[in-house]
């Protein structure tokens, strides 16, 4: 009996190792939202960001010359507009007392630096240098000056794992800012694209996309990009349209965290609710 | 072999450095040549077909973890490139599929192989166009990929690739 185990062994090991590692890979990629498969990654991915974090710190000095040149002149470009915002503010702070209307709240900013990109046409994540220790949590939206970059999604002490706007798993509700029409914004693999816009919805190439007031990861409204072509399919009743992100994901280094999660007042409510159901209870 | 093994997870993780924080400055577009890979080709002509499977799982098991992927995504992809790169792991033919077409062309067909199943298990989007996928996720990947082993192998010196 061990002679012929031994002899099919002998002739088939690479196929038999093969068909096991699939099997295991296959049962890994099933349990993926496992708590003990997370807490695993956590300690693997700060452990190694912590190198990468040199390593980015030296690439990223020697670009900084370059940077610095334009940083400047977008500096005081604006300047010029902070002026003009800065008046539209006084004004809008006015206005909104005569009309009685609250003020809506302002988030801190956490800066992070971008230590590593797994860059892929499926799955982009970006490992930042700012963890809980710095108040990151999952499900915060990540930006820079030029808008959206993505979501939170693994937080470790010092470090954190987001998914960007080329992430498979990442879908946003958004809205266009001219029209006010929501939509669900996701990446297929290709392109950034809005699903669930009806074919009679009020949209144009060229209209500015930012994230929607009744979304619950991002409720106020960022910039993601614009609309660059829309697939107006006889057969399909919604249609599809391509986004172009105003951030270059693939240059982006250097980005803000902002600390918040859901919206404030959601939240309080939910909390109010669960408390009444408690007491009562 | 437990020493050849553990040799080879070391040169794994300079390479996962330059893959997430170096290979950032020479992708074009969304497509990255994949250094991992390359080495994983190397690795499996030279040792075989089993080594070149067992490296493949425990190299995608790695990445998969630091980057924070869908985990078992990269684990699958290059468990089967490892396989497949092995059926050239012939010791007499070695030489010959070291040379730069050749070993060239065993990185296309592993590359793509491998992105086609990452992105099918990363991507499972049904509304867009099945050629053109496999198009823009597995071959101009791979023809990257495969171009970028290419130059590698070429300045790679071949004496010391015949001695051992």
């Amino acid at each position: 009996m061990l002679k012929i185990f031994s002899s099919f062994w002998n002739k088939f090991k690479e196929y038999i190792v093969l068909v096991i590692l699939i099997l295991v890979s296959l049962f890994t990629l099933s349990n993926n939202n496992n708590s003990a498969v997370k807490n695993v990654r956590i300690i693997a991915f700060s452990s190694f960001a912590f190198f990468s974090n040199i390593i980015s710190d030296i690439t990223s000095s020697t670009l900084i010359k370059n940077k610095n040149k334009k940083l400047r002149k977008l500096n005081a470009e604006l300047m010029l507009q902070v002026n003009l915002l800065r008046k539209y503010g006084i004004e809008n702070q006015e206005l909104k007392s005569l009309l009685s209307l609250k003020d809506t709240a302002s988030y801190p900013l956490i800066s992070a630096s971008v230590v590593s990109k797994s860059l892929n046409t499926a799955s982009n994540t970006f490992t930042l240098n700012s963890g809980k220790t710095d108040g990151v949590k999952p499900g915060m939206p990540v930006i820079n000056d030029l808008g959206l970059i993505g979501i939170v999604y693994t937080v470790s002490d010092n470090y954190s794992i987001i998914k960007t706007l080329r992430n498979v798993e990442l879908r946003i509700t958004v809205k266009d800012e001219r029209s006010r029409v929501n939509a669900i914004l996701k990446w297929d693999g290709d392109d950034l694209i809005l699903t669930n816009i009806p074919k009679t919805s009020d949209i144009k190439i060229g209209d500015r996309i930012v994230s929607s007031d009744i979304s619950t990861i991002v409720p106020l409204p960022i910039p993601i990009g614009y609309i660059i072509s829309i697939n107006n399919k006889s057969t399909d009743i919604f249609n599809r349209v391509k986004i172009k992100s105003f951030a270059d994901l693939t240059s982006v280094e250097n980005v803000f965290i902002i600390k918040m999660i859901k919206s404030f007042q959601v939240n309080k409510m939910e909390l109010n609710f669960f408390k009444k159901r408690n007491s009562a209870n | 072999m437990r020493t050849k093994f553990i040799l080879s997870i070391l040169f794994f993780i300079p390479v996962l450095f330059v893959q997430i924080t170096l290979v950032q400055f020479i992708t074009w577009g969304a497509i990255t040549p994949n250094f991992i890979l390359i080495l994983l080709v190397f690795y499996s002509i030279f040792h075989g077909q089993l080594y070149g499977t067992v490296l493949g799982f425990v190299y995608g098991l790695l990445f998969d973890l630091i980057t924070g992927g869908l985990l078992g995504s990269a684990m699958l992809s290059y468990t089967l490139a490892g396989f497949i790169a092995g059926y050239f792991s012939n010791e007499n033919k070695r030489h010959i599929y070291l040379k730069p077409f050749s070993y060239g062309f065993i990185v296309l067909l592993c590359s793509i192989t491998a992105s086609i199943i990452y992105s099918i298990f990363s991507t499972i989007d049904f509304s867009t166009n099945i050629i053109t996928s496999l198009f823009e996720e597995g071959l101009l990947p791979g023809l990257y990929t495969s171009v970028v082993a290419i130059i590698i192998i070429y300045f790679y010196p071949r004496r010391k690739l015949l001695e051992s």
